[in-house]
């Protein structure tokens, strides 16, 4: 069965996590004591990943690490519709690519901020990773904008969600507890809505399931329009 | 100057930012917001935090009817912002007057306007009349600096600029195309810019429109507020937060009617079975609910605080929930229209156990049932009992028009034995009552249930062609006598061997209770039953609609929520 | 938010954590705050543990001692003033078949005092813990008992009970728990709840809260459990996801400190212990992490 290398408050375990859900893949988790243990720092799991990171998934004795190539595995491998990430289609490849770099850049401000504050990695600029995070934040409120505007529910084109807004969440959806507020940014806030209401979605310690939606899938109910 | 600002109207949102089931954060002059669209499409504009323990009501969840806070599952309803729902305390009503803090809102021009005190209505504006709403830009800079830097907002050569007196701007281009920017001063040094182009756009040219004001906003965006980084921030505004009222100081003492309701019993279905009227199913939280009769009824509390009492429709068998029937009563007092806008699926409500006052008679040969409106209740589980032992009834349902047929389903398992009756007038109803009941006889009996006027008119008809009173059985949902409870008298009581006054004004019930006899009742109006007792000595003026003819005439029993006594004193068998 | 330090001589004179004794093994100079006062702490040459206060760059190791300490627990125990009495007692950490564990020291933006009352509230377990402390519909706090006594200054909340589906690491199903809270200093409880094992003994949770300013902390949690099938990281992980669920509602409470005026909240009978604790630190004569009833 799929081994995950696990930590409940890691977010970019929690991008793993999410797929396997929303793929139904049944998997044991390994559960590793980051913090206070720091045994992902400990010479036996270096041996699994040298990098001394989290996640790590072991498929049938495949050892493969870092969050954005795990979504690009599990997405290539499980998912029989392709839709969360479409193989035979260039156009979408490209811009997953580049929207999974999106979210490293997040995972380098927002989550380092919330390391600072919650665990106290004294040696993070803590106000140069806020000011970093929100730039990013500003890009992503207006392309999701955008995207509502031309009727389009998640990051990239297509009726459907894929590995680039599962990449992105996490640690948009914990950026409070590193201090950076999301009260700008009204679209990703509406897009945060819609991805908790991925069937399939779970959530993580921090993180607050959404309410139904309607029955009536209008987007807006604006009087007069 | 604080004054004016907080008495001036700012948009606050568009309106494609309150899409359903979403609440949206934003901020008025220091002062947090949650904002939020009900399924009616009414905007609410909250103080974003729970009355309970300040946490912010915008990571709550919008249910379309209300907004549930995350931290203890606190409820406010649309409109009012008043907590229909406390869940730590499912038998206990919250405090009417625990109310959220709301303020003035209006939708126009494909924005949201809020403003902490604003009165009348929002800006007229002349030659926007068909707008297009462009994307908010926030920034960090204050409003006015912004407003200022905004006159040389340009996106083609010859653009003017012009601070207008509500401190927006208007810049207009030579071709007559303006652009109109709000400013939304969210603290003293956080503002958005809220734009509007005069005319309507569509399809690409809106994407178009949009993406290029958008760009040139935010450009204008970074130069404001690297102005803004230059010069020294403002203090932020310290909005006062508005305190609670002096009745919610105290923690509320446990009542002696949440003592009561001793069930808790969770809403596992809503269903609306007929115009007007939904069945709620009532699953036990733990463990299982105690066994009711045909007739029986229960005492729900609900969040209003007003306690109700419903029918139980439940067959043979059904004991793993109760199933109640609760038609709305817009003119009611309340309860119905609480269990309407405010009981949902999966909330938990405090119950009384069943009590039966409308006990059913299985030793009869031949039953008739008699239904007017939503009294279909307690006369479905009859029937429904004596149809599973294959007894033989008649079941008579007068309603309105089809649509107000309720609990078709179990109706259905009649068969032959139900006749509907619909729309008939007052006459027609008597007329048709006369033939329905026109043969009394040994072992026969007639039970009624419906509004008061056709109650009474079917016990007249069932008397005057020689229906005993003893089978008549009938249960009024409100008691239809108007109570006199002016005089002043004793009683005494026989087994507890005290005497009490009671003065005009409280009756008997409530004397019992402050002497600390507790009797059990239920609607407290004369109409249920619940709290009968005997009458040793005494005449007795009959406020009720519980007790037959006969048994008053008797007087060997009395109502004590509404009873009194027609002598000055009574010897109670208490 | 402010940049001046403590003034408030009442929180002064208390004893904090300040850290896990193990986080200070071999690992040199290690800084924190409290209370806005930048302090180290470190293993002296003689390796006893050392705290002291700076101004932003540590120094070397002091000789001697500069603060006061205490090793309790499992956590170095530090104060600015001069506390009347010693670190409160917690016995259960004694008893030779516990497991003492360090769960986690966790930052949270928000005040001390809304940490400890989020600690007594057991009104949210179905809503923030859904389906490992409580579960909808089973929401109902029961009434309990709230004494305030004088020696020792404590108020104990006692006679709680909550329906939980699964309280503990060790737990296999659902079971109404019993809880007594104790609250032995203004910024620290301790809970005794039903273990799974042992019906005659209770599970020891307690929270210490170091503040590092008025609405930034460092919360300190341990745990004295009879647990003896689950090894550590499974118990430390189960409490830092409870934990973890906790933090987003403390740091979306609005104001971040405690309002002590009566009329800032509505309070009902759940609160009871909330209502104790307020008014507790009010006759303490508390202002910091609170908002001051105005008299």
């Amino acid at each position: 069965m799929l081994k995950l290398y696990d930590y409940e408050l890691s977010g970019n375990c929690y991008k793993v996590r999410l797929l396997l859900s929303f793929l139904a893949i049944p998997y044991e988790q390994e559960m590793i004591d980051f913090y206070p243990g720091k045994q992902h720092k400990s010479p036996e799991f270096r041996q699994i990943n040298p990098l001394g990171q989290l996640p790590v998934i072991d498929d049938n004795g495949l050892v493969l690490r870092d969050a954005q190539a795990l979504l690009v595995y599990l997405a290539s491998k499980y998912d029989e519709s392709g839709k969360w990430y479409p193989r035979d289609n260039p156009d979408l490849l490209g811009q997953i690519s580049q929207w999974l770099a999106f979210a490293d850049a997040i995972t380098g401000t927002a989550s380092a901020a919330r390391l600072h504050d919650a665990l106290f990695y004294a040696h993070i600029d803590v106000v140069k990773a806020r000011a970093a995070a929100h730039e990013l934040f500003r890009t992503l409120d207006e392309h999701l904008f955008f995207a509502e505007e031309g009727g389009q529910d998640w990051i990239c084109p297509g009726d459907h969600p894929t590995i680039a807004d599962i990449a992105c969440f996490p640690y948009i959806i914990l950026s409070e507890e590193g201090g950076i507020a999301r009260i700008d940014y009204p679209a990703i806030r509406r897009w945060c809505d819609r991805f908790k209401r991925i069937p399939g979605f779970v959530v993580m310690s921090g993180v607050f399931p959404a309410g139904p939606a309607a029955d009536d899938r209008a987007k807006v109910a604006v009087p007069g329009q | 100057m604080m004054s004016d600002l907080q008495s001036n109207w700012y948009p606050i949102a568009s309106s494609s930012d309150l899409p359903r089931r979403h609440v949206y954060q934003t901020q008025l002059l220091g002062r947090e917001f949650a904002v939020w669209r009900a399924d009616d499409g009414y905007v609410n504009v909250w103080e974003n935090r729970c009355l309970h323990r300040g946490v912010r009501l915008s990571i709550g969840i919008n249910n379309g009817t209300d907004l549930k806070c995350q931290y203890h599952g606190w409820r406010y309803a649309n409109r009012t912002a008043g907590c229909t729902y406390i869940p730590a305390h499912p038998a206990d009503a919250p405090a009417r007057t625990i109310c959220n803090n709301t303020y003035p809102a209006q939708e126009a021009h494909g924005l949201v306007w809020a403003g902490e005190t604003a009165v009348g209505a929002v800006p007229e504006l002349p030659g926007f009349e068909d707008a297009t709403v462009l994307r908010a830009i926030p920034l960090n800079a204050p409003m006015d600096l912004a407003a200022r830097m905004l006159l040389g907002y340009s996106w083609e050569d010859g653009c003017k600029g012009q601070a207008n007196a509500d401190g927006s701007v208007t810049v207009t281009a030579a071709d007559g195309t303006a652009v109109r920017v709000f400013l939304q001063p969210m603290d003293s040094n956080h503002s958005v810019m809220r734009g509007l182009i005069n005319r309507p756009a569509s399809g690409k040219e809106r994407a178009a429109l949009l993406r290029r004001h958008s760009w040139l906003m935010q450009e204008l965006r970074d130069r404001i507020e690297s102005r803004a980084a230059a010069q020294d921030a403002p203090a932020p505004y310290q909005p006062v937060i508005a305190k609670v009222s002096d009745d919610l100081v105290d923690i509320p003492a446990l009542g002696a009617a949440a003592l009561r309701a001793e069930l808790r019993v969770q809403v596992a279905r809503r269903e609306l079975t007929a115009e007007g009227i939904v069945s709620l199913r009532l699953e036990p939280v733990t463990g299982k609910l105690p066994t009711f009769q045909p007739g029986a009824h229960i005492d729900v509390h609900l969040p209003n605080g007003q306690v109700r009492q419903y029918s139980i429709t439940n067959g043979p068998g059904e004991t793993g929930h109760y199933t109640i029937g609760v038609k709305r009563e817009p003119d009611g007092r309340g309860g119905s229209i609480a269990i309407h806008d405010t009981v949902q699926e999966g909330d938990v409500l405090a119950i009384s156990a069943p009590r039966n006052n409308f006990p059913l008679r299985r030793d009869s040969t031949h039953t008739i049932f008699v239904a007017g409106g939503i009294g279909v209740t307690p006369l479905i589980s009859m029937a429904r009992a004596m149809n599973a032992q294959g007894l033989s009834f008649e079941f008579h349902y007068f309603v309105q028009s089809d649509d107000h047929v309720a609990f078709r389903q179990h109706l259905g398992e009649f068969e032959r034995a139900l006749v509907i009756h619909k729309g008939l007038s007052p006459d027609a109803t008597g007329a048709t009552l006369k033939e329905v009941l026109a043969e009394p006889g040994f072992a026969r009996h007639v039970y009624i249930c419906g509004p008061g006027r056709m109650l009474e008119a079917a016990r007249d008809i069932a008397a005057a062609q020689g229906w005993t009173d003893e089978t008549v059985h009938f249960e009024y949902f409100a008691n239809t006598v108007e109570v006199d409870d002016s005089t002043a008298f004793e009683i005494d009581l026989a087994r507890s061997a005290l005497t009490l006054q009671v003065p005009a004004g409280k009756t008997i019930l409530e004397v019992l209770r402050d002497n600390g006899i507790d009797i059990p009742s239920s609607c407290e109006q004369g109409a249920c039953g619940t709290c009968r007792c005997g009458v040793i000595k005494g005449d007795v003026i009959h406020q009720d609609v519980c007790l037959t003819n006969a048994e008053k005439a008797e007087g060997k029993s009395i109502i004590t929520c509404v009873s009194r006594a027609a002598s000055e004193r009574l010897i109670l068998d208490i | 938010m402010s940049t001046s330090k403590c003034d408030d001589q009442v929180t002064l004179d208390h004893w904090y954590a300040i850290a896990p004794i193990a986080e200070i093994e071999g690992a040199g100079i290690q800084q924190t705050t409290l209370l806005e006062q930048p302090i180290a702490y470190a293993r002296n040459s003689a390796r006893d543990v050392v705290v002291w206060t700076h101004e932003g760059v540590p120094g070397d190791v002091p000789d001697r001692n500069c603060l006061p300490v205490r090793e309790r627990y499992g956590y170095v125990w530090t104060t600015l003033g001069a506390p009347e009495h010693d670190v409160f007692p917690i016995p259960e950490y004694a008893e030779a078949d516990r497991r003492n564990i360090h769960a986690a020291t966790f930052g949270v933006n928000v005040s001390a005092p809304r940490v400890i009352e989020n600690f007594l509230d057991m009104g949210h377990f179905p809503f923030v813990h859904t389906d490992i402390l409580g579960a909808e519909p089973h929401t109902e706090v029961k009434e309990y008992f709230v004494e305030v006594s004088e020696d020792p200054d404590e108020i104990v909340a006692s006679n709680c009970k909550f329906w939980q589906p699964m309280a503990a690491a060790a737990s296999t199903g659902g079971a109404d728990v019993d809880y007594i809270y104790r609250v032995p200093h203004p910024y620290c409880s301790v809970l005794y709840k039903s273990s799974p094992l042992d019906e005659s003994r209770k599970d020891v949770i307690a929270i210490f809260v170091q503040p590092l300013s008025q609405e930034q902390v460092r919360a300190h949690m341990l745990l004295s459990l009879l647990d003896d099938t689950n090894n550590d990281t499974d118990i430390r992980l189960f409490q830092q996801t409870i934990f973890g669920q906790d933090k987003p509602i403390l740091e979306n409470q609005y104001p971040k400190r405690l309002p002590l005026d009566p009329r800032a909240e509505t309070p009902i009978r759940a609160d009871k212990s909330a209502i104790a604790y307020r008014r507790w630190l009010s006759e303490k004569g508390i202002t910091y992490g609170v908002i001051p009833s105005a008299a």
